[in-house]
Order: C-alpha cells, then sequence, then structure tokens
C-alpha cells in the first residue's frame, strides 16, 4: 500500500532481511550492497528467517526503511515486513527491467512501477526457421541499438503497423525473403536496452528454402542449429528464451 | 479477494488503525496464496515470543501494536520465551536480557494473549475441537493441532498469527480447504514405538520428502509420540498435516492405494540418527522439546529416583509449560535434584550460544535448530541414554 519516489538499490539474488541489512544504519550486508535508506529496493524474492519481517520493522524504527520494495514474486517475510513497517510493496514485476540506479515510481496501491526518462518502444523479432535451423543477423558496430551481436530478423514497429505486419516488413527490408502468416505468435517480452524498454512480439516462420539478401542494418548472417540456441552467447538479450518458448508451442 | 462488507470496512480503516493494519496484513498474505475469501477462526497461537528471536525491532512493534489498542477477539496463547521468569539467573541470562524477556511477556498480556507460553498449548489452554479452523504459528504444535485432532491451520508467521488474533480471521487457503489435506505419499514405517524412535522417523520423513502430507501405516502414536512426530517433520522438514492409519481423526477420509509409498526402517532411522547427531561430548542436556508432558516428567522422575546425579559438570534442564509443571509437584521435586525444571522456555529460544557450545537432546527439532540457532553441537540420543552422561 501506499506511493513512493527515489532511487533504486538492486540486488540480483534472493535476500534476507535477517543478516542481510544493518537495522541502524539501513547499510547492507551482501557484496556490492550499498544503502537502502528511503531507496527503492528491488530484488528477485525474499529467502530466511521470518524474523526478517521483524528487521523491516527495525529499519523503520531507525529511520532507514526503504522508500518501497519490489519483488519479482512476494512471499510472507518480506510481506509481512513491508504491512508491518508500512512500506509500500510491489510485486509481479520484471525486476529485470529495473537498473541500479534508476529513478522509479512506485505505486503500491494498484501495483505499478514507472521508471522515470525510460521509454518503452515496440518492435517485433522474427525467428526464420529451415531445417532446424535458425537465421541470426550480425548487427554492425556502429548500431545504435544492440551493437556488434546477433539478432532474429528484428526491427521497430512503425505507426499505424500491426506487429505482424511489421515483421512481414522487417523481414523483407533486412532478408529480401518474402513471408506469408508466422507459424508461431509468441507471448509479448521486455527487455532492457539503456533508457529503452524494448517491448517485443516474437513471430516464428517455418520455411522450406531462404536465401538471404542482406542489407545496410546487418553484416553478416548464419544459420544457426535450434537446439544448440541454449549455449549461444553472442546474441540480443533473451534471444534463447524467445526462441526456445515459441518451439514449444 | 471477497471481502464482506464489515471486513471491508475494517480494511478502509473506518474500525481504528490497529484493526485496519491486521486486515492488511492477512489481505496481503491472502493474496500471495490465492485466497478467495477470509474464514472464521477459533483461536490462535503465536510464535516470536523470545526477546533473541525477534530482537529490538519485534519488541518495538509489539510496543507500537499494544499503543494502537490492539486487542485479540480470539483465545490466544504464546509460544515458549527466552528464559524461566522466576529462575532465568540459573539459566545464566543476563539483567539486560531479562528485562527486555519481562518487557515483551507483558506486552502480549496487554493484546489479551494468555502468556502461560508453551510450544504444547493444546495440553494446556489452548485446544482446538475436530473440524475447527484457528490461525497457528509454531511449526509444531500447528502440525499436531491439524493432524491429531483435525483442526485446520496453515503455518502462520508471528505477526500473520497475531493479524488472525486480532481480526478474529484469517485467509481462507491450504490446510483450511479439503483438497489440500488429502496425503500426498504414504510411508510405511518400522519403528520400535519408543518416543525417541518417533524424533527419528519424523527427521526421516522431512528429510526423505521435504513438505507434502505424509499418510503413515504401522504405527500407532499416543499424543506424546505425535508431538515429537510433529516437532521434527516440521523441523526437519516443512510438513505440517500428515494422517496415521487407524490413529488420526481424518484418515478414513482417503483412498491412498494410487499414492507412492516411501519404506522407513532401520536404515533410514540410522541416516536420520548420524545426521543429528555432532558431538558425543556435551555440557548441558535440556529435554522438552517440544515441552514435556505430564506423562513424560513422571517417566523421567520414574526412571530417575533414587539415583544420583554425579557428573556436577553436566547441566541438566527440564523444559515445560507453566500449567504442566503445576500439575505434578511430586514428580517434578525428584527432577529438581538433578537440573531445574523450567516452565514456558526451551533450549532453542534460550540465548545458550555464549554459555554452552555442546548440548545433548532427544529431540529431533532441538537437533536440527540447535546448530543454526544456537550455535551448539548436539548429541540426540534417547533420555535414557542422555541421562547416562550424568549417572
Amino acid at each position: 500500500m501506499g506511493k513512493a519516489t527515489g532511487k533504486v538499490v538492486k540486488l540480483n539474488d534472493a535476500f534476507s532481511f535477517l543478516g542481510g541489512v544493518d537495522a541502524s544504519t539501513g547499510e547492507l550486508k551482501v557484496e556490492d550492497g550499498g544503502n537502502i535508506s528511503n531507496k527503492i529496493f528491488v530484488f528477485p524474492k525474499g529467502k530466511g528467517s521470518t524474523v526478517g519481517s521483524f528487521v523491516m520493522y527495525d529499519l523503520m524504527v531507525h529511520g532507514k526503511a526503504p522508500a518501497a520494495v519490489i519483488n519479482r514474486s512476494a512471499e510472507t517475510i518480506v510481506t509481512t515486513g513491508a504491512v508491518i513497517a508500512s512500506i509500500p510493496m510491489v510485486d509481479n514485476i520484471d525486476v529485470d527491467l529495473i537498473c541500479n540506479g534508476d529513478e522509479v515510481v512506485v505505486d503500491g496501491d494498484i501495483g505499478t512501477v514507472d521508471i522515470k526518462g525510460v521509454k518503452c518502444i515496440g518492435a517485433v523479432s522474427s525467428a526464420l526457421i529451415v531445417d532446424d535451423k535458425v537465421l541470426l543477423l550480425k548487427r554492425p558496430k556502429t548500431a545504435r541499438s544492440f551493437p556488434d551481436v546477433q539478432s532474429l530478423v528484428a526491427g521497430k514497429i512503425e505507426p499505424g503497423e500491426t506487429p505482424e505486419e511489421a515483421a512481414k516488413r522487417e523481414i523483407f527490408e533486412e532478408t529480401q525473403i518474402v513471408v506469408d502468416k508466422p507459424n508461431v505468435s509468441g507471448p509479448k517480452i521486455y527487455v532492457r536496452e539503456g533508457d529503452v524498454i524494448w517491448e517485443v512480439y516474437p513471430f516464428m516462420y517455418k520455411l522450406s528454402a531462404a536465401k538471404p539478401v542482406l542489407n545496410h542494418e546487418n553484416v553478416s548472417y548464419e544459420w544457426f542449429p535450434v537446439e544448440e540456441m541454449k549455449s549461444k552467447k553472442t546474441t540480443v538479450a533473451k534471444t534463447n528464451e524467445i526462441v526456445a518458448e515459441m518451439l514449444k508451442m | 479477494m471477497d471481502l464482506t462488507r464489515e471486513e471491508e470496512s475494517i480494511f478502509n480503516g473506518e474500525q481504528g488503525e490497529g484493526a485496519q493494519k491486521a486486515m492488511e496484513l492477512v489481505v496481503a498474505l491472502g493474496k500471495i496464496y490465492e485466497a478467495q475469501d477470509l474464514i472464521d477462526i477459533t483461536s490462535a497461537h503465536l510464535s516470536g515470543a523470545s526477546y533473541k528471536t525477534i530482537g529490538d525491532g519485534g519488541l518495538k512493534y509489539l510496543d507500537d501494536m499494544v499503543k494502537s489498542g490492539a486487542k485479540v477477539s480470539v483465545p490466544s496463547t504464546l509460544n515458549p520465551v527466552g528464559m524461566d521468569r522466576e529462575r532465568w539467573k540459573e539459566m545464566h541470562i543476563t539483567p539486560q536480557f531479562a528485562e527486555k524477556q519481562l518487557k515483551i511477556i507483558d506486552l502480549y498480556g496487554k493484546m489479551g494473549i494468555k502468556t502461560t507460553c508453551s510450544c504444547t498449548p493444546y495440553m494446556g489452554d489452548n485446544v482446538p475441537s475436530f473440524g475447527d479452523h484457528v490461525a497457528w504459528a509454531e511449526s509444531s504444535a500447528l502440525s499436531f493441532v491439524n493432524s491429531y485432532i483435525g483442526a485446520r491451520t496453515n503455518r502462520e508467521g508471528g505477526p500473520g498469527a497475531l493479524a488472525a488474533a486480532i481480526l478474529g480471521k484469517t485467509a481462507n487457503y491450504g490446510l483450511h480447504l479439503d483438497e489440500n489435506r488429502k496425503p500426498t505419499v504414504v510411508i510405511d514405517a518400522d519403528i520400535d514405538g519408543s518416543v525417541f524412535s518417533y524424533s527419528m522417523l519424523g527427521q526421516a520423513v522431512g528429510m526423505a520428502i521435504g513438505g507434502g502430507v505424509p499418510y503413515f501405516r504401522g504405527i500407532k502414536p499416543v499424543v506424546e509420540d505425535a508431538k515429537t512426530l510433529s516437532a521434527a517433520m516440521a523441523a526437519a522438514g516443512s510438513v505440517a498435516l500428515y494422517h496415521v492409519e487407524g490413529v488420526t481423526p481424518e484418515a478414513g477420509n482417503f483412498d491412498v492405494s494410487d499414492l507412492d509409498v516411501i519404506h522407513i526402517g532401520k536404515k533410514e532411522l540410522q541416516e536420520a540418527y548420524d545426521k543429528l547427531n555432532t558431538t558425543d561430548d556435551v555440557q548441558l542436556i535440556a529435554l522438552g522439546c517440544p515441552h514435556l508432558s505430564v506423562k513424560e516428567i513422571h517417566d523421567i522422575a520414574m526412571f530417575l529416583k533414587g539415583k544420583k546425579k554425579r557428573n556436577k559438570d553436566v547441566e541438566v534442564w527440564f523444559c515445560t509449560s507453566s500449567i504442566i509443571r503445576d500439575q505434578c509437584p511430586e514428580d517434578v521435586r525428584i527432577l529438581e535434584e538433578f537440573g531445574p525444571v523450567l516452565a514456558d522456555t526451551c533450549m532453542v529460544v534460550a540465548p545458550i550460544e555464549g554459555i554452552f557450545q555442546r548440548t545433548g537432546t532427544n529431540s529431533a527439532k532441538a537437533g536440527n535448530y540447535l546448530p543454526t540457532l544456537c550455535s551448539q553441537k548436539a548429541m540426540c540420543r534417547d533420555i535414557t541414554k542422555l541421562m547416562d552422561v550424568i549417572l
């Protein structure tokens, strides 16, 4: 409940308030910690002793409580602590989209987090599959977003376009390949890059054969075996997840 | 969540800040577990009573609750505290600790909670009936009342149980619902039937299954056995409900023919024993986790009667509730020749770290918590074997 504004202090691992923070100063006792006093404290999930709830209360008593807590998933200890110490809390948030140092506005009443200065841009990302291999395009070092990594056939959605229309257009522009209907439309995912959150609509097209002809947006291409995608490290964030998810559908 | 008009008005603060805070917490916890609504409870049992475990944060929280006028609306009891109220000096407790501990007890009392301070209120002043919905913290006690009595509670935390006690309601999910009380696995147990064997059985089952609802065959636990079994499974795993064929009240409701069967025998009991025993040499022997019953005190008294404590270097604590201690003065007198019979406290929630390093117990629950909460090496044996150390 309640609203708060502040700067983010974020941890990437599950956190225990008991042993994890000095209640009289708000100083974290974990590696790369920082001070959570009056900050927006972001971590995936609570863990550890139920006494952690009282540590949150103790932080409040000392005036060192975080301004708000953001979790990926709520559990009993942190939820209890947040309620008794009147710390606004929001859960069910993709904490990967929030970075250390972000200025955020948290609304605990409706459960939203607004990151200041960050805009959300719609994009498409299409997996073209031929013979269990997926087309990966290498982006130039000078690209404004995701330079020097491999991606699916991706691009922004233009005003007035549906995601599927955008996917078809981008595929033709970047590869000269003409596609019809996608075989799979994957669930929307979000990727954070600097001050942009990409709202990505994934598609999968299974083709019998294809010969890409690249434009200036990419420097090379590769047909890569889909079952080896899991170990592929040189792609745009979440590419592996997109492909794996759509192959299941 | 579906709230009644009355509950809604509490949530919106129309009936005071204390009630609003309690409702906010019960609703927030219910949301995590996707509760559809709230359910009336007939009693509560609260954890978070020892100054050692809740610290200054907990003390301040209770103080603020009292100042806001919070009062429980259903019969409520409290877990053991960090010391015997009268005999804390015999437990090597500092006056600073004692002062804060007494303050905590006083604060709970002001909210209308009975301050007997026991982990076995079902043998004292808080006895649910079959089918009662209750909000209990204390993993061993809630498992006992769920299983042996057939009352219904989830594993509540301290503040959650207090909030439920104030409202007389808790979120309706988990073990309050029929579908979640079905057995998940059958345990064929082969034990000698001593109380200690129930401790090891609970440890072995907790280690084998973690959580879930085990259905036991091959055992006939009496109250003391079930108390021990409940405590051990809740400490070694997170079992909050079990059934025993032909013994517990709900066991007959289920067809278990399709469930997996796990056999617990000599080998598994030995593994449980090895896990809990990390020393052969102790400075303290502490019995009563969970609190000793009248029968257990009597059995120990009969065993010790006429014997002498020869090993003066080892202290012995017998832990029970003040209610039970008052019920058997003759037996208590015999025990007192060997060590204090302490009321409303135990070795796990007392600040024994810094005083002792190695502690003996007959409890698998204590065997789990002595190393983590009390920095002890533990010796986990049958009572007569523990007594051999001092006789």
